[in-house]
């Protein structure tokens, strides 16, 4: 055996002879798996409950009796985002941001219904999902296994006896860091099953998987480097698990915390009561269709007249009021859209700021990855916001387009004082059937693998930060006086 | 390894100075060790022959002058030299989980030399130790049991260089006796050994030299002559009272 395998060998069978290392490692490995399958379950419980939901409101959409189109336009539609297959494995902000719309015409609602809001205050401690095990539990144990692997044979002084049967500090390093890597790797086994079983799953695609498999086995690998490294540059074992606790409380629990503050005091984004009042206030100035006196929707309906070449609206061969009706969820949709893009710049700019402090930190960088693959991070609900925006205005200027052609005007002015006005400007609930069922159309996979790969060239620039550092410290041990 | 090289000798000193910070600990010693020879150095507390050894295997760099194993100079190249030197402590160091036997096994696992069961049994023995401590757990050995187990070790290194720091310190009268014939061994061998050691009775009686470290050189070397070899009372007085340098 060589002397790699040796030293290696001898550090493992040294874990394994300590009941509170074997305890903690049995611990995370059951932590993972159990994780794992709840997170599977949880996950497919989700699917199932929004798919139900989805085909519920549909039908009930559907089998709307005869009405009004406009009853329609306000009566609403339902839609809820389904989860892409690697949210069983990282749910990202899925559980923060909601998942279920509510769309009408004349506003864009936000998603609601994020199950942090609906559950108990547990949920809030963070899900014990298998992203969170990896990230923040598994390097603490990598810590506890790995901080003593140098710096307790320098303590004992095993250390000079080891490196006087001509042993490289190098070699010794890379036995200490073997045993670490197999640790990690037993720690990834779980892990990685998940990731398979995710990888079997309908929908799921192999570039993101692939990617979240790599970029978690080189943040474990890092963890191990790390640890190793540290160990071989202090004293006294003491000091190495003091310093790597520092390290992991920072960079795994600290930052990743208060990046979203600092991202969010560098670009701050309005409330939600301050963006709705200014929205408000330029809803007013745009203009009242309803006041004939408008400005704005007196030149409307000039140009439609025009248009038709008629002089009165009542002479036009459609409903002027539901001309009026698209006009008017065209102008609104337009400034909502404008506010939507403008919030969504200001993400966009934040997230920059993430990536920023992403630098700081291999956790943040870790995290980034694994959600931007997983299409769980920002990027995926703005996606699904994007197609459910685009989903309402379609099926409400349907339903307007529906009320200018359906209906005539004088029922639709009628119809308030005239009942059988009213009964004819109602029309058949075969228009509902009509209308299109909200899909969402996933990301493609090679998009996902782009959001995440500037985190993982981040993961790559961190593991080459310690494996750099590795030679020169070997160099010191090598040449220690105790 | 170029053993057979002229400047190959096992051990050449020459003019080594070493620096601790500003304190200057060997400030030109000088000291070659030729194969097959017995070299003990005495001095009293804090002379520096510890820190001699350290220079020699590596361990703290020369200021100036030089240090060859061999004829390789281990602070450019220490792995090299290390593997030429078989190195008793000061304070034995070993793993405590480990059994006397498995230590062993570890050690010479490290160095890549195979020795048989009957072989490792055999350096027990003759360091000393008793049978059924052979696959106990050192955790509970006595200092002197821990020494019997280094000296096996270093036994079992079959290197041209061996370097002894305070090799009796923990031995009982016997063990002692036991230990000075093993130097007899290593001397057929063909090994060098430099023996640091307070032991005046067991240098003179083992030792081909004897040199005085004081102030960071050799202030006075004695080589065994005759029957009697040594006049150890005139040993004894300088070694109480060294002179200064
Ligand atoms: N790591 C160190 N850092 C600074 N000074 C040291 C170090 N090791 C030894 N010294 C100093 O170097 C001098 C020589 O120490 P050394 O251990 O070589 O003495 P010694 O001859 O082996 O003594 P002893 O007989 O007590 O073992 C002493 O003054 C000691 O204080
Ligand atoms: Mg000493």
């Amino acid at each position: 055996m060589s002397a790699l395998t040796l030293i290696a060998r001898d550090e493992l069978w040294l874990m394994r002879r300590s009941r509170v290392s074997v305890i903690a490692a049995a611990l995370l490995i059951v932590l993972v798996v159990i994780a794992g399958i709840t997170s599977v379950a949880h996950q497919s419980n989700v699917a199932d409950t929004r798919a139900r939901l989805q085909a519920q409101v549909d039908e009930e959409f559907d089998n709307q009796p005869s009405r009004h189109p406009h009853r329609m336009v306000h009566f609403g539609h339902f839609i809820f985002r389904p989860l892409p297959p690697l949210a069983a494995f990282d749910p990202g902000i899925d559980a923060f941001t909601g998942n279920a719309m509510f769309l009408e015409g004349h506003r864009q609602n936000s998603a609601n219904f994020g199950d942090v809001r609906q559950s108990s205050i547990l949920v809030r401690f963070g899900q014990l999902t298998p992203a969170f095990v990896l990230q923040t539990l598994a390097p603490l144990l990598i810590i506890f296994l790995g901080y003593g692997a140098v710096a307790r044979e320098r303590g004992a002084g095993t250390l000079r006896q080891l490196f006087m049967q001509g042993v490289s500090a190098g070699t010794l390093i890379a036995g200490k860091l073997l045993a670490l890597a197999t640790v990690a790797a037993l720690i990834a086994i779980p892990a990685m099953s998940v990731l398979i079983f995710v990888a079997a799953q309908p929908g799921a695609a192999a570039g993101p998987i692939a990617l979240t498999a790599a970029g978690y086995l080189t943040y474990l690998a890092l963890w191990s480097i790390i640890v190793v490294l540290v160990s071989a540059s202090v004293a006294r074992p003491r000091n190495a698990l003091l310093a790597l606790l520092g390290l992991w409380s920072v960079t795994v629990i600290l930052l990743p915390r208060i990046a979203p503050d600092l991202a969010a005091t560098a670009v701050p984004q309005p409330t939600r009561l301050e963006t709705d009042l200014t929205l408000q206030r330029e809803l007013r100035a745009m203009g009242d269709s309803h006041n004939p006196d408008d400005p704005v929707f007196a030149a409307f309906k000039q140009r439609v007249l025009r248009q038709y070449g008629v002089r009165r609206v009542e002479d036009l061969p459609v409903n002027y009021k539901g001309l009026l009706a698209v006009e008017g969820e065209r102008m609104t949709s337009e400034l909502f859209d404008r506010y939507a893009s403008e919030g969504f710049a200001r993400q966009a700019r934040q997230s920059a700021t993430m990536d920023a402090i992403g630098t700081l930190s291999p956790a943040v960088a870790m995290r980034r990855l694994s959600m931007a693959a997983a299409g769980t991070d920002l990027a995926g609900h703005a996606r699904f916001l994007d197609q459910a925006e685009a989903y309402r205005y379609d099926l409400v200027q349907r339903l307007n387009r529906l009320q200018a052609d359906a209906v005539s005007f004088e029922d639709d002015a009628a119809k308030s004082s005239d009942t059988a006005a009213e009964q004819r400007s109602r029309i058949d609930p075969h228009h509902w059937h009509a209308m299109p069922d909200f899909h969402f159309a996933p990301p493609e996979p090679g998009d996902l693998v782009r959001r995440a790969s500037p985190a993982a060239v981040m993961l790559l620039l961190w593991l080459l930060v310690p494996a750099l550092l590795l030679a020169p410290a070997a160099r010191r041990l090598e040449g220690v006086r105790s | 390894m170029t053993y057979h090289e002229p400047s190959g000798l096992p051990l050449l000193i020459a003019n080594l100075v070493v620096d601790y910070g500003a304190h200057r600990v060997l400030n030109g010693l000088d000291l070659s060790i030729r194969p097959g020879e017995i070299y003990a150095l005495l001095g009293g507390n804090g002379a520096g022959k510890s820190t001699t050894l350290a220079a020699i295997m590596g361990f703290v760099p020369p200021a100036s002058g030089e240090v060859r194993v061999c004829g390789v100079a281990p602070g450019s190249a220490p792995v090299q030299a290390r593997r030429a030197i078989a190195y008793l402590p000061e304070n034995v160091a070993l793993y405590e989980h480990l059994t006397a036997r498995e230590n062993i096994q570890y050690f010479l696992g490290i160095s890549s030399e195979r020795r048989t069961n009957a072989e490792i049994e055999a350096a027990f023995n003759a360091a000393g130790l008793q049978e059924d401590a052979f696959n106990r757990r050192v955790a509970g050995f006595s200092k002197g049991m821990r020494q019997k187990v280094a000296i096996a070790l270093a036994l079992l290194r079959h290197v041209p260089l061996v370097l002894l720091d305070e090799p009796t310190s923990g031995l009982d009268p016997r063990a002692t006796q036991d230990f000075n014939r093993l130097l007899g061994g290593l001397r057929e061998r063909g090994s060098a050994v430099l023996m640091v050691t307070h032991d005046l009775l067991s240098a003179a009686d083992t030792a081909d030299r004897i040199g005085f470290l004081d102030a960071g050189r050799i202030v006075q070397e004695s080589v065994a002559e005759g029957p009697d070899r040594y006049d150890v009372r005139a040993l004894h007085r300088h070694f109480a009272r060294p002179v200064a340098a």
